[in-house]
């Protein structure tokens, strides 16, 4: 008996948590799945019935769901490798400078203010008249920017705001990476005669690659998310130029649509799209590894 | 013990008996601290009733009142909705005047519904016949101008000469242009401000109703009316009489036309919202501002009330009501608290003062009339033009949808993405059509 009393104590611990799980993660993940396939909207006031697929072929006739999946990709194909050059170069650079302590603060301040945060401090810096962006520019003889109500610029302002507060966030896990990689290693390739350009390629690229490889998992994942940046500056506009998906599924779900049967479908093809590409990600390196390109 | 636990039960239950009542009430921004203020003057008088005010920002308050009405979850016990909102949250309101009916004797001494302008009373606190909101915040869009500006001598002898005109203050869009051309630097080099006038066509709500400022114009001219019949306010001006689009006519085009000229004398229209016009106009760039009442305030403490002038708008203006309701789901005890609530804070006394001391525009006839108001604030006089003329947005639950759309498509015909042609409008016509299911 006491045994048994003594069995169940730990899966009694556990019980909170797994409860917590089921209701904050399985629950609305089911509900999600389960919407997809049904004509749910608020705003009608009826009860919810099954449609079949209908919520998702109306995602390929809905244009402006296109065009989010567009900018998007834009969003990640720019702002997401640029923070990887950017971030990891940072790294690199500011190894054994004066100040390197303090630069290395300084340096992650973006990445510690909320997005929402930033959205509205880069609004402000947009400003037409007012902004310190435009005047700094009309210091070269730049006449003022329309940054939030160009479509061209509109999309360079967000991909600036991403780059700035996520660049942070890859130079740090590169930077803790390179304190980790053993000093040994590289002066056992200096004295081969290996110069500074030999010793990144060859040693610590290679060895920070899985951190690398992390880094970047993360920010594509986040990068779909981008929801934040754009509700506090442009509000998708002009038109639908800087319209993120996970922007367009709120205002489908939430904020102007209240159809959540749709809001649903464009969840579930935003989590397939996110698992593919980690997936591609991960075998693109597996793929070097098996054919000797891996580095190790 | 026995006599320690009866003493703790009936300390227990005196101290349940005596505790207030407390409400929630959400709102918008704009009406939180005239809210706030009345609340804690009703508290004074109400001792056993805790009023909280919640302020929530438009983009925020709306989906909250939607999800929680749906779901019957009773959060709140009471809030503020906006009148082009009324058809998607009428559902979820309780019945004031069967309430009325069933507790006359809750209603504060000499509330007077008869005392509110009719055409408000219908707009924000009617739906399906039934009274759902009492009026509580009577906004509307003024025309304000550099008052300095357009009275100096010099600047009327300059643009008579440029023109050939007198400088006259505008009653139609087309007088707006060439002010607003002589206003701006890049055409008159000696224009004392920058621009003429700022304008706000960012992709949010606001271009919805900053379109009706033109739209109305035409739209309900003589032969617009002609053509269409008249508004009704379940469906407003975007809608012809028998409830079809509107705006895929001549006069929906001639709007954005000239929505497009004027874009060439204003900072960043397509990039400016509600804040950044404010300010346009706060930090002397611009001559011109259409706005909602409110910012009134802001330009007379940073401008000087001297230089504000402050006139109806040329063409039409655009209703932005804000009524206050009851959460049908909560129970009756606290439907009773909200109602005292509510209709204190839309008594004479309270539409009165919160105008005077928060700029809140009355929504209630003695008001208007009130020597002491008219004297103390210039914007009465236009406010009663306008009340008359203006222009009202769709009311109807398919509301947000039809805006989000039409915002898309007039952005990017703005920016030139989308060609301005009845073409395009008749496209967006559709669109609306397949919401609407018709």
């Amino acid at each position: 008996m006491e045994r048994k009393g003594k069995r169940l104590v730990p899966w009694l611990m556990v019980l909170p948590v797994i409860a917590l799980f089921l209701a904050m993660t399985i629950y609305p993940f089911g509900f999600m799945i389960w919407a997809s396939f049904r004509d749910y909207d608020l705003s009608k006031g009826e009860e919810t019935h099954f449609i079949g697929l209908s919520n998702y072929f109306q995602i390929f006739k809905d244009t402006t769901a296109i065009e989010s999946m567009k900018f998007t990709a834009k969003l990640l194909a720019i702002a997401v490798s640029s923070e990887l050059i950017l971030g990891t170069l940072i790294a690199f650079l500011i190894r054994g400078v004066r100040g390197e302590k303090v630069i290395r603060s300084a340096l992650i301040i973006p990445m510690m203010v909320p997005p929402a945060v930033s959205g509205v401090a880069w609004k402000m810096l947009y400003n037409f008249a007012f902004g310190p962006v435009n005047w700094f520019l009309s210091l070269f003889g730049v006449s003022r920017i329309s940054w939030l109500g160009n479509s061209f610029y509109a999309q360079l302002g967000i991909i600036i705001i991403d780059i700035w507060q996520w660049t942070p966030f890859i130079f740090l896990m590169i930077y803790a990476g390179l304190q980790s990689i053993p000093q040994d290693l590289i002066d056992a390739a200096r004295v081969d005669g290996a110069d500074w350009g030999k010793v990144f390629l060859h040693i610590e690229l290679p060895l920070l690659r899985p951190l690398i490889l992390v880094a970047l998992v993360l920010r594509i994942i986040d990068c779909l998310k981008t929801f934040d940046i754009v509700f506090m500056t442009t509000w998708g506009g002009p038109g639908s130029a800087t319209h993120t998906y996970s922007f367009y599924v709120y205002k489908v779900g939430v904020s102007f649509g209240w159809n959540i049967g749709y809001a649903s479908a464009l969840s579930v093809i935003l989590l397939i799209v996110s698992i593919i590409l980690v997936n591609i990600v991960f075998r693109i390196v597996r793929m070097r590894e098996q054919l000797g390109f891996g580095g190790e | 013990m026995k006599k320690f636990l009866a003493i703790m039960l009936i300390v227990i239950f005196s101290v349940f008996a005596m505790a207030a009542t407390k409400i929630s009430v959400l709102v918008s921004p704009d009406n939180a601290d005239a809210l706030q203020w009345l609340a804690q003057e009703f508290m004074k008088k109400n001792p056993d009733i805790k009023v909280e005010i919640v302020p929530l920002s438009w983009e925020v308050l709306y989906p909250k009142l939607l999800q929680d009405l749906r779901s019957k979850a009773g959060t709140f016990e009471a809030f503020t909705y906006d009148v082009m909102t009324t058809g998607a949250v009428s559902f979820g309101l309780v019945d004031l005047g069967e309430f009325m009916k069933e507790h006359p004797e809750l209603l504060p001494e000499g509330y007077d519904l008869n005392d509110f302008i009719p055409a408000v009373l219908e707009e924000a606190g009617k739906w399906g016949g039934k009274l759902i909101g009492l009026p509580f915040y009577n906004n509307t869009m003024l025309f304000y101008y550099r008052k300095d500006l357009f009275e100096d001598p010099k600047i009327k002898k300059a643009f008579k000469e440029k023109y050939g005109k007198e400088l006259t203050l505008p009653t139609t869009w087309e007088e707006v242009v060439d002010i607003a051309e002589f206003f701006t630097k890049k055409y008159n080099p000696k224009s004392p401000t920058e621009y003429g006038i700022a304008l706000m066509f960012p992709r949010t709500h606001t271009l919805f109703y900053m379109y009706l400022l033109f739209f109305g114009e035409y739209r309900n001219a003589p032969l617009g009316i002609l053509r269409h019949g008249k508004a009704d306010l379940e469906y407003g001006e975007y809608f012809t009489e028998d409830h079809k689009p509107a705006f895929n006519s001549e006069e929906g085009l001639k709007a954005l036309e000239m929505m497009k000229k004027l874009m060439a004398y204003s900072p960043d229209p397509l990039g400016s919202d509600y804040g950044e016009t404010i300010e346009y106009f706060n930090q002397g760039l611009v001559a011109m501002v259409p706005q909602w009442t409110g910012p009134y305030l802001m330009f007379k403490t940073t401008l000087g009330a001297d230089k504000v002038g402050i006139i109806p708008m040329p063409g039409r203006s655009v209703s932005g009501q804000w009524a206050l309701g009851i959460n049908k789901f909560i129970p009756e005890e606290k439907k009773i608290a909200a109602f005292k609530f509510i209709t204190f804070a839309t008594t004479k006394w309270a539409d009165k003062n919160k105008f005077l001391k928060f700029a809140v525009a009355p929504a209630r006839m003695s008001t208007l009339k009130d020597p002491g108001v008219r004297a103390a604030d210039p914007r009465v006089p236009a406010l009663e033009v306008t009340y008359v003329t203006q222009t009202h947005r769709p009311r109807i639950p398919e509301e947000p949808k039809l805006e989000d759309i039409t915002v898309e498509y007039f952005s990017k015909i703005l920016s030139g993405e989308l060609p301005l042609s009845i073409d395009t409008l008749n496209e967006l016509a559709n669109k609306w059509k397949e919401i609407l299911g018709k």
